[in-house]
């Protein structure tokens, strides 16, 4: 039985610091270090060091094509990077509600119009690459 | 200097400043914020009336 877990009831998002929090509704956030292989005729078991750090971010939003919504955040970022921070609830940042900054991630693609008829349109994003920091004191 | 418009950004009216990796150029390809910098004005003179 978990000690402790989780259910995200009110995580936070941002992208490129526009709060997309109240348009999303899926976050995984992978933090990925590449592993390289140095075994050698010494080992008897296969060995692995890191190598380039591989990170992404995928996010479900509800489509929006209002002013300054969903679409008008987004539209613009493809074949460029920005930044994206995420909390694991609204709280103040802490050891137990730590905040993720990817800065510089990659977003390749992006669907504008992905709708199916009697259902509210949703786009599927994926942030790649990118420098991952953990905080978990309020920055000064 | 920058202003935001967006609420999603901060409250409307007030300076932006952006922070580490934010991608000011969507931000204003958006609509999310403006810029207050006055445009240059054309370097090309027009063309002198004929009297």
């Amino acid at each position: 039985m978990a000690i402790s877990s989780t259910y995200l009831s009110n995580p936070t998002i941002s992208i490129n610091n526009v709060d997309l929090t109240d348009q999303c509704t899926s976050a995984v956030l992978n933090y990925v270090a590449e592993q390289l292989e140095n075994t050698t005729f010494s080992n008897t078991s296969r060995s692995f060091t890191s190598g380039l750090f591989s990170n992404t971010v995928t996010v479900t939003l509800y489509q929006s094509y209002a002013a300054t919504e969903t679409e008008a955040s987004i539209f613009s970022l493809v074949g460029d990077n920005c930044a994206i921070v995420l909390k694991p609830s609204s709280a103040v940042i802490s050891a137990t509600n730590p905040q993720y900054t990817l800065t510089g991630a990659y977003l390749s693609a992006h669907t504008p119009i992905n709708a199916s008829l009697g259902e509210l349109s949703t786009i599927d994003l994926t942030f790649s690459g990118g420098v991952l920091a953990k905080i978990v004191t309020p920055p000064a | 200097m920058y202003t935001i418009i967006s609420p999603r950004l901060g409250t409307p009216g007030d300076e932006f400043i952006p922070q580490e990796g934010v991608n000011i150029d969507a931000l204003l390809d958006g609509g999310l914020i403006s810029t207050d910098s006055v445009k240059k004005s054309s370097k090309v003179k027009s063309e002198p009336k004929e009297q």
